[in-house]
């Protein structure tokens, strides 16, 4: 079993060294400004495949517009993001340095292979959990339904809610409203899912599911980007934390040295307050 | 031939007092209806007979056309033998079916100020007089102005209808106008921008009134 | 027994009125409802032209009383020599003038919608028309049917409007006519009424 493996993965080394080395996520130079207000400033970022990156820190300091500028729900006035090679929401020429917009269709084709699920779930009220899994498949990347469905059926399996095929999202609870967004965006087939606050708006006893299912997917081998509160989830997910504050990344390292041995004061003051409350 | 300004000297002033009647009849309907609206939306909120006859009041007159209101009240008390002028009848009408519609305003405005309101005022002590008249009062004013506004335009318009009993504003103008010239264009651009100008300045009086009366909901 | 036949007389011209106040209302609501959907989309969705084009036509309608524009049309129609039918030509001036109610009445269903369903449409890389369809446009259908409701009870309403443009002639009739017609047009409103008031539960409790 053990030599299987190991030529299983020295195989998967020498069969794929680029796609390996090349990162799923790169964000360079990252500038966005609300009016005056400057939210996010120069903020580089890459992830690697199968990498976890928890992104934390106070209110307003633009760790959701980094996520949402990602997949372009934000725009944003300098900087470039690409996701497994391919630039995003913005093309850069070379030689000149000005940028282009995509396409509303490139955009939208970029958008299929980034998952996302949001703080308030945003499931579609007016169509079933199967309906809700299976609409962007079938719609966007015509899959034929059946296949959809049945791989609807999988994923719901995977987040332990096969018996709500076919309910209405208002029947469900937060928690479970919040797996089946899990769902819905990896039906997708996403190359990197990310995560805002994904937990915030659950009540504390709906939480531990959805982290459940978070834990699987990276268990799996998700390139992830997650947004959260949750410390002590942080910890035992991440691959790698990043604090922002001011639209800065402050510090970046591993959970055990960033949230127990921090080098900065902010990172040290922000952690400090949390304990006190709940201890990680 | 249109735009004929020998025409158009004759025509304003005979369209300025259709105007004045108009407004008059707009502006008393108006007046009337905010009290009488107000009566009706009481009572309908109380249980028992006196609730169930202003509830179906407010239903008869929001489900009948204002012109047949307007028949039945003109031609009734003629046959009933107190003939009413045409301007009375349409005031008399006008109110009646106004008066249901700003009920149900006045009913809306307070369904719409939160529950919570209501739990925050009795928690600190405040009893019914003071809880309604400081907190709930302001609320529902500011809620009801727009849509009383939009009814005080739809009250500006539905005098229009008033030229069916002979009653000289400015729609019967424009019918007699029509009649007795060629220039139909003339008229109609003539009546058209009387109306717009009734109805724009209500809504911008609406505007101001929302400005000073109301507050950051 | 002397008496029974002017009432029958009345009530067979009754009838008639309330055949024609179906047939226009019907006639009337399915162009208007069209029409007022395409504006809502172009008012939404639209060039700051055709939003101009559009806000101008809003303003046109709300400001001026329907029965000044069936006047005109009424007025009208022979001089221009256009072969229309009066009852056509009522029709057609009823859906143009509650097209514009209904395009308001859907924008603000449309507007109404929380932005975060138009993220996550956009999210699961949906293109715009896509999300239209499946995602907005359905769920705006369903929050502006009360109001839509409201607004065909007034249609309804303003099928009364004929008498004075004479097609349907009331102020000759004995009195009996108009509370019969009030009674119809009640009949026709207030079950409008009430189904509205169903859809109105019903949306709430769906979101």
């Amino acid at each position: 079993m053990e030599d299987t493996l190991n030529d299983a993965s020295s195989l998967a080394i020498e069969l794929a060294p680029a796609r390996q080395r090349r990162p799923m996520l790169e964000i360079a130079g990252l500038c966005k400004s609300f009016g005056a207000l400057e939210v996010l400033r120069d903020v580089s970022v890459v992830v690697s495949p199968g990498e976890v990156v928890v992104v934390i820190g106070p209110s307003g300091s633009g760790k959701t517009t980094l996520l949402r500028c990602i997949n372009l729900l934000e725009e944003y006035e300098r900087g470039t993001i690409a996701v497994d090679g391919e630039p995003i929401g913005y093309r850069t020429d070379g030689r000149s340095g000005r940028r282009a917009r995509m396409s509303e269709r490139e955009i939208a084709r970029a958008r299929e292979r980034i998952g996302m699920v949001f703080q308030s779930f945003n499931l579609f009220p007016h169509m079933n959990v199967l309906q809700n899994i299976v609409a962007a498949p079938v719609r966007v990347r015509r899959i034929e339904r059946r296949q959809a469905e049945a791989r609807a059926r999988e994923l719901l399996a995977m987040v332990g809610l096969s018996d709500k095929v076919a309910e209405y999202p208002i029947r469900l609870s937060g928690g479970q409203q919040q797996r089946v967004a899990i769902a819905r965006a990896l039906a997708m087939d996403p190359k990197i899912m990310l995560f805002d606050e994904v937990t915030s708006a659950l009540d504390p006893e709906l939480v531990g599911e959805v982290l459940a299912a978070m834990q699987q997917l990276a268990g799996d081998g998700m390139t992830m980007v997650v947004v959260t509160h949750e410390m002590s989830f942080a910890r035992d997910i991440a691959d790698r934390i990043l604090f922002i504050d001011g639209g800065v990344i402050v510090e970046e390292g591993k959970p055990d040295q960033l949230l127990f041995a921090p080098q900065t004061e902010r990172v040290g003051a922000f952690l400090k307050r949390y304990n006190d409350r709940y201890r990680i | 031939m249109p735009f004929d300004p020998h025409f158009i000297a004759r025509l304003i002033p005979a369209l300025l007092e259709g105007a004045k009647v108009t407004v008059e009849l707009a502006a008393l309907t108006m007046a009337i209806c905010l009290v009488w609206g107000l009566l009706v939306a009481l009572a309908h909120s109380t249980r028992g007979l006196l609730g169930s006859i202003a509830g179906g009041y407010i239903q008869l007159v929001r489900n009948t056309p204002l012109l047949i209101q307007l028949y039945v009240v003109y031609f009734g008390f003629s046959m009933a033998g107190f003939g009413l002028s045409g301007f009375a009848s349409g005031l008399l009408a006008l109110c009646a079916q106004n008066g249901g519609y700003v009920a149900e305003i006045y009913r809306g405005g307070l369904q719409s100020v939160s529950i919570r309101q209501f739990e925050a005022g009795r928690a600190l002590g405040m009893r019914r007089r003071t809880l309604y008249t400081t907190v709930i009062l302001p609320q529902v004013i500011a809620r009801v102005i727009p849509p009383l506004t939009n009814q005080s335009i739809s009250i500006i318009k539905d005098t229009s209808q008033v030229a069916a009993i002979a009653v000289m504003e400015i729609m019967k103008i424009t019918e007699v106008w029509v009649e007795t010239s060629a220039n139909t264009y003339d008229v109609f651009l003539g009546a058209a921008l009387i109306y717009l100008a009734l109805t724009s300045i209500a809504g911008l009086v609406g505007k101001l009134a929302e400005r000073s009366l109301a507050f950051a909901q | 027994m002397k008496e029974l036949g002017p009432l029958i007389h009345s009530f067979w011209y009754l009838l008639r009125g309330a055949g024609m106040t179906v047939l226009m209302a019907t006639s009337a609501v399915v162009p208007a409802t069209l029409l007022g959907v395409l504006l809502a989309l172009l008012h939404v969705f639209g060039g700051w032209l055709l939003r101009s084009a559009i806000l101008g036509y809003l303003f046109l309608i709300r400001g001026i009383p329907l029965l000044v524009l069936l006047t005109f049309v009424y007025y009208l129609m022979p001089l221009t020599g256009i072969d229309l039918p009066p009852f056509w030509g009522v029709v057609l001036v009823i859906s143009l003038y509650y097209a514009a109610f209904v395009s308001e009445v859907f924008r603000a269903g449309i507007l109404s919608l929380p932005q975060a369903q138009w993220d996550a449409a956009r999210s699961l890389g949906m293109t715009r028309r896509l999300m239209l369809q499946i995602v907005v446009l359905p769920q705006a259908l369903r929050l502006s049917a009360p109001p839509y409701v409201s607004l065909c009870v007034s249609l309804v309403k303003a099928t009364s409007l004929v008498s004075i443009v004479g097609l349907w002639e009331l102020t000759m009739a004995p009195f009996q006519i108009f509370i019969g017609a009030a009674a119809i047009y009640f009949c026709i409103c207030y079950t409008l009424a009430l189904y509205g008031r169903h859809l109105e539960r019903r949306v709430l409790l769906g979101h």
